[in-house]
């Protein structure tokens, strides 16, 4: 018996494919939000649509978490398909620390507590700004990557983003994420729970 | 709808590469072609990184999509070519843009398609197993990659069935046209979820022991020339941007 209740804490093969499931989900969605950033405008903003809209699939998820882990490896592997999606490797380590800090927000609610799951959505959500980091760090290298797009669409996202909008965009993620969050928790009510899925 | 990614049986296969030759092929296109790591001084090169999924496709017996993608390349390579210099002002930004995004996406969907067709879940397994990455990376990265198709069917139907009822852009109500295609997409995914888990579970993904793989993966003749390639991209970048 002793054998069985200590596997069961530790991740068995559902609970990995439940990660890679839900992470295929959000990553659609979060995909499809993406591709609004080619409008200038919408670059900094994303920052806040991808995390308002993510909280929905992300809050479900959470419902299906029990044991230590599977935040983190959902963070870390958006930060993995972020790198193959061309974004570079920030997100990956903003990922790791963003996502063991939400995963421990989470632990501390028993993996139960409602509140603390909103919490959780607005931290794990701070991924999203990883993807920003080398504007900051150089802009003129980072513009250097993206020449194809024309001198218009570097001009405006260079007026767009002053460095002050560094910590202004982690923070709009933050709180995004905890209205996404809000949302999710909503739409889990509204739709799931009546489903019997969450 | 794609019933080709990551499919199940191997088929025929001229070109046979190890799929972590693949892998680095994969992250070779993102990050030069698609990210455009190396700036303006690697221009020429990834015009040449451009083209190479044409030669991958072809050596794999995708006809149609070597045809396709060199087709929508060129056009809207020549188009970056001939018209920006012609025209202006707004349409100078849209063709600009438009040209830009596509000769950026085009080789790394292709890229990603060649490995997506040409790799059976199995190999990626191994392959990733051969990598010694954990399991925590390996099932929910092999799951990731066969549930993509999925959600992306589910999702036109559920747009199909959306526009039947009138839910739609431009309908006036954002929030309804976000939950009624969400939830619903939410909702299949986690039914289909529950059953690939099921069948999994039946395969020993759950058990306590080490699974044995029987994907015969090596590396090859071809693989030395892809790998090359990917190193000498890599070379360059570290060459320009340190000794330069």
């Amino acid at each position: 018996m002793s054998q069985s209740t200590i596997s069961n804490k530790r991740l068995q093969g559902k609970d990995l494919i439940n990660v890679g499931i839900f992470t295929a989900m959000y990553f659609v969605i979060v995909f499809a939000v993406a591709l609004l950033g080619y409008i200038p405008i919408f670059m900094p903003l994303l920052c806040v649509l991808v995390p308002i809209v993510g909280g929905i699939p992300f809050m479900l998820f959470l419902t299906k978490v029990k044991k230590f882990g599977m935040i983190w490896i959902m963070s870390v592997i958006m930060g993995i398909l972020m790198l193959l999606t061309g974004m570079g490797f920030y997100s990956i380590l903003v990922g790791a620390v963003s996502g063991l800090i939400a995963e421990l927000i989470y632990k501390s609610g028993d993996y139960r507590s409602a509140s603390k799951a909103v919490l959780t959505s607005g931290v794990f959500s701070i991924w999203v700004w990883g993807n920003f980091i080398p504007l900051f760090l150089n802009i003129d290298a980072y513009f250097s990557t993206r020449q194809g797009y024309g001198q218009e669409y570097i001009d405006a996202l260079t007026r767009l983003m002053p460095p002050w909008m560094c910590p202004v965009l982690l923070i709009a993620a933050f709180i995004s994420g905890l209205i996404g969050g809000l949302l999710g928790k909503a739409a889990l009510k509204k739709h799931f729970q009546k489903a019997g899925i969450a | 709808m794609p019933a080709f990614l990551l499919n199940s049986s191997t088929g025929k296969r001229a070109l046979v590469l190890d799929p972590r030759t693949k892998l680095l092929l994969l992250v070779t296109m993102a990050v030069f072609v698609l990210g455009g790591l190396g700036g303006v001084q690697m221009e020429n090169f990834r015009l040449a990184l451009s083209v190479v999924p044409v030669f991958f496709l072809l050596f794999s017996m995708k006809w149609r999509a070597a045809f396709v993608f060199t087709f929508l390349f060129s056009v809207f390579y020549l188009m970056q070519i001939f018209l920006i210099p012609v025209t202006s002002g707004v349409v100078n930004f849209l063709v600009i843009a438009m040209t830009g995004i596509v000769t950026r996406f085009m080789p790394s969907i292709a890229m990603a398609y060649f490995v997506m067709s040409t790799t059976t879940v199995s190999e990626f397994v191994a392959a990733m197993e051969r990598m010694h990455l954990p399991n925590q990376i390996v099932i929910p990265m092999s799951v990731i990659f066969r549930f993509f198709p999925t959600v992306g069917e589910e999702f036109t139907a559920i747009n199909d069935a959306m526009r039947m009822r009138g839910v739609r852009f431009g309908g006036g109500k954002v929030t309804a046209m976000l939950e009624y295609r969400l939830i619903p997409m939410m909702i299949c995914s986690v039914k289909i979820g529950e059953e690939l888990s099921a069948s999994a579970l039946t395969r020993g993904l759950g058990a306590p022991v080490k699974r044995t793989n029987i994907c015969r993966i090596g590396f090859r003749f071809p693989d030395v020339l892809a790998l090359a390639l990917c190193l000498l991209a890599f070379g360059m970048w570290i060459l320009n941007s340190f000794f330069a």
